[in-house]
């Protein structure tokens, strides 16, 4: 009978739903469940606020604030006409910019859609007073980095930028993403996980046509963390206007624990325009060949000149090669081998205090030769070069204190005595940068300890552990002496910063003058702490073709007479 | 009425329940006042249908006999009356305003060519035997119902009710095979059939009947577009997984994401909110009206109930399947109702006087 046939028909193709129902609902079930939920779950993303910059007054160097963005939920032909024209007349734009904008995006229809970024709050309350017309239009504030003070500090500060693809690559994992905005050098970048703020959002059910329906769930966005710097904000100003145009560094430093009190590196930028996006400032910034974006103070080495030979001098006594009494006679220069060294002056019969006081090279010379260059290497490295400083800021240059074995492994050549008379005054290959300066100065003003230099002294209001730093176990003599002798350059009538001596405060200092290359001016040094008896603050200014040391304890003269006037001595 | 009547009954009162249930759902938080009362008007058209039920459950079926003619041109009338002053809706003529009810003639079309054939395939006395009619040469067998069904056929494809025509012509074809006609003579029809195909596609498909049959084979060559009932459809089926969201929960047919919830997306809306084990049952429902419409069709001796039983049974199983299948993305989207469930009095009213004709079969057979 054909009743059978079709009746067994009819029961295949029932067995094909059933499979069919079975594939969808079990095999594909979750599949489906998420693609529903895509249908009808918009994520509206809410933005925390970075974590401001405070000085150690709480002043706040950097801030964010709110910014507005405009974002439609829905398909544009849901808004009426009207809604859109008066949108259009708040955006100061015309509806027509507005229509191919909306058009454009609207394949992705379960992305709200970013309609216009960083609306001022005028037109963002204008459209908030709007939307219960609009309907489907959100405004969604964002943080955005605001500077009062411009410039100021920038290089402490760094900048905020879009991630770039190593830095994602390297963060992916700790819940960056791309378009993050990630800060690029200084305090943005080090800290950039307390300051950075945690995205929180809004889910909300929208029907078929993207119409609000209901809220899902909210999770708070969470703000960045604040951080206080152990800058202060008045010294920094002073310090920036006293070095000016020129070229170079500022550190002033407190020599008991390290902190950071100014940290200057000139020129600057505002990094006020990365968050702009003006492209041809931000050209014209990368184009520099100053290298605004540098901070000389940590991130540049420079030979050292005659600032390095309180460590040869420090070596020395420690070694017990010189003592007060010992003394050389200057005859200008000095003769080896084929080579003459020279120094700026004749000093006749120089002892360790007036080698110091004038800056003799010859009795350095001498004193190297006694001392050796091994030993003025490490002794080098005691007082913390060749070596990071540790300073809680990125991209810390290492400097560099050669030596023989150095030479002998990396360049194959010999180490001659003319390299040891270079190294005795600070020039040949010896690299520091103008943070490890003033740390080397704050041993002889705080008598004995090398501090850990650091810039950071609380998050969101914790502070920071501050590290006691490294007594170097100098002999009470050396100190003395070396002290003695820092005293006198500016104390002393013809020593080379003298000039500081009529400021109503005891300074005690070492200028520098390092030779760059035969047609390039030399860099400037001083570097000082200061007051004599109980010193508050180590300086330390680099002039980076300054010409002169004396160039830079005057700027340094002008800072101390400025921090007088304003009170922080 | 018989044990099958009474089952047959049971199960298609419990699946119209599932079907008020489900319209509910789809469509009390629509804004339009006119969605919201749809399942009260649902729950009129079941009693109304059930009143049908039992007033035909109590007609002798061989009536029907009687007046196949006449009902036959009563039919084609009412379908030229559609193609003349009918209402509009949905891009389609489908439907005809007496009174105040719309109704569609081509629901009335499915009943009356089933009749039709019946009797075409049988004779009144009872001691007629099938093999007369496999005696039937390929003029009589095949070309003269042909010629009979397409009238109506072509009419209802006009409207455009692809769907229905198609439902009715495989119908047409299942009645034949079942009828005792010669299968080589099936077969050349079907051959035919599929030969044309062509032809039709070229001269008798619109331009959005065609795209629907191409977004049958890839939905997502315009996801937003023909395709997207299918796709949603599919979501809202699998999102149902294993146990559906449950009551009132579905956010594919809640949020208003499927087209058509509450009449031809039936299925799927049902089935999103009651997942693998909801769905199941409702196949299985199905499954036994038709086993009990065949069980109708097996025990009876008159050759034009049997017909009539079989092919009343064949219509039904076929608007499920295709229907279901149609929800699934097996079949492609034409516009046919799942008969029980989808909102419509039409159906609903067709598919009861069905249901009692098959009852007023089972209860006469013994008669004999």
């Amino acid at each position: 009978m054909r009743i059978k046939t079709t009746f067994l028909i009819i029961t295949l193709f029932f067995l094909l739903l059933f499979l069919r129902l079975a594939n969808l609902q079990i095999m594909h079930g979750k599949v489906y469940r998420s693609l529903s939920q895509r249908n009808c779950i918009r994520l509206l993303p809410q933005e925390g606020i970075r974590g401001a910059i405070l000085d150690s007054e709480e002043r706040i160097i950097a801030d964010s604030s709110l910014a507005y963005d405009l974002m439609v939920l829905a398909d544009i032909k849901e808004i009426p006409e009207e809604s859109l024209k008066e949108m259009a007349a708040i955006l100061e734009t015309d509806i027509k910019d507005l229509k191919p904008e909306l058009k454009k995006r609207r394949s992705l229809s379960f992305i709200p859609l970013t309609l216009v970024e960083k609306l001022d709050i005028k037109k963002a309350f204008a459209l908030e007073e709007l939307k219960s017309q609009l309907g489907n239009v959100v405004i969604q504030p964002s943080s955005i980095r605001t500077y009062p003070y411009n410039q100021l500090a920038c290089h402490v500060l760094g900048y905020l930028n879009e991630i770039d693809r190593s830095r994602l690559k390297k963060l992916s994992d700790y819940g960056y993403k791309s378009q993050d905005l990630i800060g690029f050098g200084g305090i943005e970048e080090e800290y950039d996980k307390d300051l950075r703020q945690e995205e929180g959002g809004l889910s909300v059910e929208v029907d078929h046509r993207g119409r609000f329906v209901r809220a899902l769930g909210f999770k708070p966005p969470i703000n960045g963390k604040k951080v206080q710097l152990t800058l202060d904000l008045r010294l920094q100003q002073l310090a920036e206007k006293c070095l000016g145009e020129r070229t170079g560094s500022i550190v002033v430093m407190d020599p008991q624990d390290g902190a950071i009190k100014a940290m200057v590196s000139s020129p600057g930028f505002n990094p006020g325009i990365f968050i702009d996006r003006s492209n041809q400032q931000l050209r014209r910034l990368l184009n520099n060949p100053d290298a605004p974006l540098i901070n000389r103070a940590i991130s540049s080495s420079y030979p050292a000149g005659s600032i390095f030979k309180i460590v040869v001098a420090a070596a020395a006594l420690e070694t017990g090669k010189i003592n007060l009494s010992t003394t050389f006679t200057c005859p200008g220069s000095i003769k080896m081998g084929n080579l003459e060294f020279g120094c700026w002056n004749k000093h006749g019969p120089v002892n360790l205090l007036s080698a110091i006081k004038y800056s003799c090279n010859v009795f350095f010379y001498r004193v190297g030769l006694l001392v050796g260059a091994q030993i003025i290497h490490d002794y080098a490295l005691k007082f913390g070069f060749s070596k990071p400083t540790g300073i809680d800021l990125p991209y810390e240059n290492t400097g560099f204190v050669p030596s023989p074995l150095w030479k002998r492994f990396s360049k194959l050549k010999n180490w001659y005595d003319g390299d040891t008379l270079n190294l005795s005054i600070g020039q040949g290959d010896l690299l520091v940068t103008p943070l490890q300066v003033a740390r080397m100065m704050a041993v002889f003003a705080n008598k004995g300890v090398l501090v850990d230099p650091y810039i950071v002294k609380a998050i969101q209001d914790e502070k920071v552990p501050v590290s006691k730093g490294r007594t170097l176990n100098l002999k009470k003599t050396t100190l003395e002496y070396i002290r003695a002798g820092l005293k006198k350059v500016v104390s002393d009538q013809g020593a080379t910063a003298h000039v500081l001596a009529d400021l109503g405060v005891d300074v005690a200092g070492k200028t520098g003058t390092a030779q760059v290359g035969r047609d390039k001016e030399p860099h400037g040094w001083f570097a000082g702490f200061l007051p004599f008896a109980e010193p508050k603050f180590v300086i330390c200014v680099f002039l980076e073709y300054g010409k002169t040391g004396y160039a830079a304890s005057l700027v340094g003269k002008q800072l101390i007479a400025d921090m007088l006037k304003e009170g922080f001595i | 009425m018989k044990r099958s009547g009474l089952i047959i009954l049971s199960i298609a009162i419990l699946i119209s329940t599932l079907g008020v249930f489900t319209i509910y759902s789809s469509t009390y938080q629509k804004e339009q006042k006119q969605f919201k009362a749809l399942y009260t008007r649902q729950i009129f058209w079941l009693i109304l249908g059930l009143a049908a039920f039992f007033i035909v459950s109590q007609i002798d079926y061989r009536h029907f006999w009687d007046i196949t003619y006449f009902l036959y041109i009563f039919t084609i009338l009412l379908l030229s009356m559609v193609v003349m002053f009918g209402v509009v809706r949905l891009g389609a003529q489908r439907w005809l305003k007496v009174a105040w009810v719309n109704f569609q003639p081509s629901e009335i079309a499915k009943l009356t060519i089933v009749i039709f054939l019946a009797r075409y395939f049988s004779k009144k006395t009872i001691d007629s035997i099938a093999s007369a009619v496999a005696r039937f040469k390929i003029l009589k067998g095949v070309i003269a119902p042909f010629l009979f069904v397409i009238i109506p056929v072509g009419l209802i494809v006009g409207q455009p009710d692809l769907g229905s025509g198609a439902m009715i012509f495989i119908v047409f074809i299942m009645i034949l095979f079942f009828s005792g006609i010669k299968l080589k003579y099936v077969f050349m029809l079907i051959g035919a059939i599929i030969a044309s195909l062509p032809i039709l596609w070229r001269f008798l498909l619109f331009d959005y009947q065609k795209e629907r049959l191409l977004v049958f084979l890839d939905p997502n060559i315009d996801p937003l577009g023909a395709g997207y009932t299918i796709i949603q459809s599919k979501i809202a089926i699998g999102s149902g997984g294993l146990w559906g969201r449950g009551w009132l929960s579905g956010t594919q047919s809640q949020l208003h994401f499927l087209p058509e919830s509450h009449t031809d997306f039936i299925f799927a809306a049902f089935s999103e909110q009651w997942g693998f084990f909801g769905s199941l049952l409702l196949l299985v429902l199905y499954y036994m009206i038709i086993r009990y419409g065949l069980l109708i069709a097996r025990r009876t001796k008159d050759d034009f109930a049997r017909i009539l039983a079989f092919g009343l049974t064949a219509m039904l199983g076929t608007q499920v399947f295709i229907n279901i299948a149609m929800n699934m993305g097996l079949a492609p989207v034409v516009g046919l109702p799942l008969p029980l469930m989808s909102y419509g009095g039409s159906s609903m009213l067709v598919t009861f006087i069905s249901l009692g004709i098959l009852a007023n079969i089972d209860k006469t057979r013994t008669v004999f």
